[in-house]
């Protein structure tokens, strides 16, 4: 239960600050490759402009900030559960992405996010997940008349 | 989950309300997908509804169903539709002059003359109006106080590049000042540039007839000038073409087959647009949607989308918004 | 007075059985759609528009009414629950709420919301209903320059939600201007930053991003702790009702939220966010516990969600009065009366007057129903909380990305998602706050927008700003409450002589 400080002395507000900074840089290109100018007024690139200025500034508060003693505490974190989130949201980009439908995308977003939990009946996860992953999809295409992206699953109904 | 459970009840209840109006028509038994290139809610999307309730009611296909790909200007639902409705026998888009516009000034690859035109549908005039307090009366006046300061005159409507825009560009052109100095204020839609034309903030506003009807039956606005090539009935304000200047611009939503549909396929699906064009169904909806008929069958529907895709062009390049 | 008697005929239509049954079936079906995130109140009407279709004008209205206020109301309760906003108003709602929810207030939290919707929309209907005719000749005199003050006024207020830290506050709020360049932009029709993706052009969705910031985020927070420091949200602590205390902490945010909804909402582009900025700020500086504020205070739910409602019932004004849709939901409601050949404008109030004032008793009456319907589900939402951790995260995750999907079936909407769900995860695990990118991203453009209409109308003549009394007192306003707090900061150092 006890908090474990990691002292990362500097580390991150530094390469936020290069993060910043590449922002502050594409936001300026695009804005320089803007050719349409407004006839009257400012010109759309003003507010690209200013952006870019803004993340420049912030840019160099970050490194200033790199280089004071840091009062952040950052935990210690899980990164397999992390992980496991991620691939549960790849499961439905991929199955949407490759023409697998919205009930098999859901399915596998919540039966591998309850793992990411800690939950190991894996099977019992996936019917739970394709019972209301067909649900919602009867209830989106069928009464609300808005299609969800179909699979072979789909074409069943 | 309990929250699901207690979906399901609701969902019953909709169901239940739902059910009075779907029929089930057996006539054909094409079983059609509408592309509306647009979020729900918008034109396209009413225009695809409404004809999946005809083609529906009048048993012209067996099933419809309508899938919203928003974006772009109805662009990316274009790019997609290109993609998976080529040679597809039962896929249908419906679109109109706004994709026409959005496919040039977005610089997109792809546009209306990839795919196959089945029908023009509806065609709405637009209209040019002032506010009821401004010295300027007539069309004529209006292009002198362009020709006087083009930057002064102050124009309002849609998004830049859009229909509206393109009228006002055009009317600026006919006033014989240069379209690329109009001053031509955006706005995302017909509400807002209308609260900017009552409060004063403008010289003049384009938008669709319908949406500023009621302030111009009121006088709060006056009407100078439809876009529409002919007069119509209940419309007091004249074509600007009956007013000397030859200027016609209808915003008009057609409908659309993939590319490479051919023979019997392509005529089945003539045949069942040509069908619910003509029923009784189509035109009550006409009439209850506000809509104008601008019915067009396929070959001259062809034409026309080649005719309006040079002619925004070459306005959009006049008014620098193309290359 | 004319008016009066004529809402007593408006309720004589709206009170018969058959209509009662429509206003109730339209709020049921209203709240249970409204639920849905990514779905807001818009696309609630639009759906159900075609059921409504089959009744008569009359009856059809009256159930669009109970439809509208029904979807405003659920959009809320997925926002305190589930930290998952439904619509892009219910942001704010979910900063204090959700804190409320998971540390066993979410009974106190939803009841607060519900009855200062009901308190809200019930006052701001009056306000409809006599009103109208008035404040639209105003809000129509509001130019881009007036929006431009607005904005900024707004703009200041986003510093109460920046935390400890007013350098990642801001950074934060960057964030969100930054994505608000994203797409066409409406004034000349070029795009920016869109890097050749046309799925890009229209812009990023603000309830993707605060969907993802939020719900996602936290998802991913939640599994990172879990081994380390397990937190399981307390569904029930203390009473499930309001406390004494909670209803004198609530009464007069429901109503300052209110003023502050009603004529906003009435400004032709005024919005439902504005307002719910507007009053958690004043909320938290009037607030005498503002050390609650960001661990769950009452009033930062109470608040806002009255200004959002009240919001709600504002749009109707220049949408009845002068036919003028100035929301989604309003441009959908526009096409609904055209199905009856009914146009909304200045001459509705005289030809149609049975409609106008059958719809305003039928506001009325869907939302005493609302606070019946919702008022006993509060029990059961906050068991929601009780469903196994693992379940209740995959739950909201496939609730989270079906709204998005629904909305917009694209994969580059579900990358956003994702992407941003991973940078929420990234903001609250190095303690920068999340709020200020939303308002970002809602306010940038907008503020954009206003100031270069202006400096359009005025031929690039930046004095504008000034020359009008109205935008001139607001941008006054806005740079005293920026600079206030640094100099009340330096007296108290001075006096105190702190650090």
């Amino acid at each position: 239960m006890t908090p474990r400080p990691i002292h990362t002395p500097n580390r991150p507000p530094a390469v936020i600050a290069i993060v910043l900074f590449a922002i502050a840089v594409i936001t300026y290109w695009d804005a320089s490759q803007m050719t349409t100018r407004a006839a009257y007024g400012m010109s759309a690139s003003a507010a690209s402009y200013f952006v870019a200025l803004l993340f420049a500034v912030l840019a160099v508060g970050h490194l200033v900030s790199a280089f004071k003693p840091s009062n952040v505490e950052v935990e210690v974190a899980d990164w397999k559960a992390v992980g496991w989130i991620g691939l549960a949201l790849c499961g439905l980009i991929g199955s949407i992405w490759l023409g697998g439908g919205f009930i098999l995308g859901s399915t596998l977003l919540f039966a591998l996010t309850a793992h990411a939990f800690g939950r190991r009946a894996f099977l019992v996860d996936l019917c739970l997940g394709a019972a209301i992953g067909v649900f919602v999809f009867l209830l989106f295409n069928k009464l609300l008349t808005l299609a969800l992206p179909q699979g072979p699953l789909e074409k069943l109904f | 989950m309990r929250n699901f459970m207690k979906y399901g009840l609701m969902a019953a209840i909709v169901g239940s309300v739902l059910s009075f109006g779907s029929l089930s028509a057996t006539a054909q038994d094409l079983e059609l997908t509408i592309t509306a290139p647009a979020g729900a809610g918008g034109g396209w999307d009413s225009a695809s509804r409404s004809l999946q309730e005809a083609m529906m009611a009048t048993g012209n296909a067996k099933s419809v169903q309508v899938v919203n790909v928003p974006g772009a200007g109805g662009t990316v639902g274009l790019a997609q539709f290109i993609g998976s409705a080529k040679g597809s026998p039962n896929q249908l888009l419906v679109a109109g002059i706004t994709l026409v516009g959005a496919s040039i000034s977005n610089k997109s690859p792809v546009n209306l003359t990839q795919v196959t035109p089945l029908a023009r549908l509806t065609g709405d005039p637009l209209v040019i109006v002032v506010s009821k307090d401004s010295p300027i009366k007539t069309i004529d006046d209006l292009l002198a106080t362009i020709k006087t300061d083009v930057a002064k005159t102050i124009w309002v409507g849609g998004s830049a590049g859009g229909a509206d825009h393109i009228l006002a560009a055009l009317v600026t052109k006919a006033a014989g000042a240069d379209p690329a100095k109009i001053n031509y204020v955006a706005y995302s839609g017909g509400g807002e540039s209308l609260a900017a034309m009552l409060g004063g903030q403008a010289t003049a506003g384009v938008s669709g007839y319908g949406e500023w009807e009621g302030q111009i039956k009121s006088g709060d606005l006056r009407a100078l000038a439809i876009s529409y090539p002919e007069p119509i009935e209940g419309i007091e304000a004249k074509p600007l073409k009956a007013q000397g200047l030859d200027i016609e611009l209808v915003n008009w939503r057609g409908i659309f087959a993939g590319p490479d549909v051919q023979g019997a396929d392509l005529d089945a699906l003539k045949a069942a647009v040509d069908n619910t064009v003509k029923s009784e169904q189509w035109q009550a909806i006409l009439k209850a949607r506000g809509w104008s008929d601008y019915y067009a069958p396929t070959d001259e529907f062809k034409t026309f989308i080649a005719s309006e895709n040079d002619r925004v062009r070459s306005i959009l390049t006049s008014i620098g918004l193309a290359d | 007075m004319d008016s009066i008697s004529f809402l007593i005929e408006g309720f004589a239509l709206a009170i018969q059985p058959a209509n009662l049954i429509y206003a109730a079936i339209g709020v049921m079906i209203g709240t249970a759609v409204g639920v849905l995130p990514g779905i807001g109140p818009a696309l609630t009407v639009a759906l159900l528009l075609p059921v409504t279709f089959k009744l008569d004008p009359g009856g059809s209205i009256i159930m669009f009414a109970g439809i509208y206020y029904g979807g405003m109301y659920g959009g809320s309760t997925t926002a305190i629950l589930l930290n998952t906003p439904g619509e892009s108003a219910s942001v704010v709602t979910a900063l204090e709420g959700n804190k409320m929810a998971r540390s066993g207030r979410g009974g106190p939290a939803l009841a607060t919301a519900a009855i200062g919707s009901f308190v809200a929309a019930l006052i701001a209907t009056l306000g409809l209903a006599f009103l109208a005719p008035i404040l639209v000749k105003v809000a129509v005199k509001f130019g881009p320059w007036d929006y431009f003050g607005l904005m900024l006024i707004a703009f200041v207020t986003v510093s109460a939600t920046f935390g400890s830290s007013p350098m990642r506050g801001l950074t934060s709020l960057a964030f969100g201007l930054w994505l608000g360049l994203m797409g066409i932009d409406q004034l000349t029709g070029q795009a920016r930053l869109t890097f050749g993706v046309p799925e890009l052009l229209d812009g990023v969705e603000v309830t993707t991003l605060a969907v993802g910031l939020f719900a996602i985020g936290e998802a991913f927070l939640v599994a990172s702790r879990h081994l380390h420091k397990p937190e399981k949200p307390i569904p029930v602590k203390g009473s499930i009702w309001m406390t004494k205390e909670d209803w004198g902490r609530s009464w007069k945010p429901w109503l300052r939220g209110t003023v502050l909804g009603f004529p906003i909402g009435a400004l032709p582009a005024g919005g439902a966010e504005i307002p719910t900025f507007l009053s958690y700020n004043i909320e938290r500086r009037l607030s005498r516990k503002p050390q609650e504020f960001g661990q769950g205070a009452i009033e930062g739910v109470a608040g806002p969600e009255a200004a959002n409602n009240a919001s709600a019932a504002g749009t109707l004004v220049p949408l009845l009065t002068l036919g003028l849709p100035t929301s989604a939901t309003a441009a959908v409601m526009l096409a609904g009366f055209q199905q009856y050949n009914i146009q909304p404008g200045p001459l509705l109030f005289t030809q149609h007057a049975d409609l106008v004032w059958g719809l305003v008793a039928s506001l009325f009456i869907a939302n005493v129903m609302l606070l019946v319907l919702n008022l006993p589900l509060v029990g059961m939402w906050v068991k929601l909380l009780k469903i196994p951790l693992p379940w209740l995260y995959a739950g909201i995750l496939v609730f989270a990305s079906m709204g998005t999907i629904a909305a917009n079936p694209s994969v580059v909407e579900l990358l956003l998602l994702t992407g941003f769900g991973v940078i929420g995860f990234l903001m609250r695990r190095y303690d920068y706050p999340i709020a200020p990118a939303v308002v970002g991203l809602i306010l940038g453009p907008l503020a954009d927008n206003a100031l270069r209409r202006s400096l359009q109308m005025s031929l690039g003549d930046p004095m504008i700003l000034f020359q009008h009394p109205s935008s001139a007192i607001m941008i006054a306003i806005a740079t005293i409450a920026l600079i206030a707090p640094f100099i009340f900061r330096g007296l108290s150092r001075f006096q105190h002589d702190e650090d």
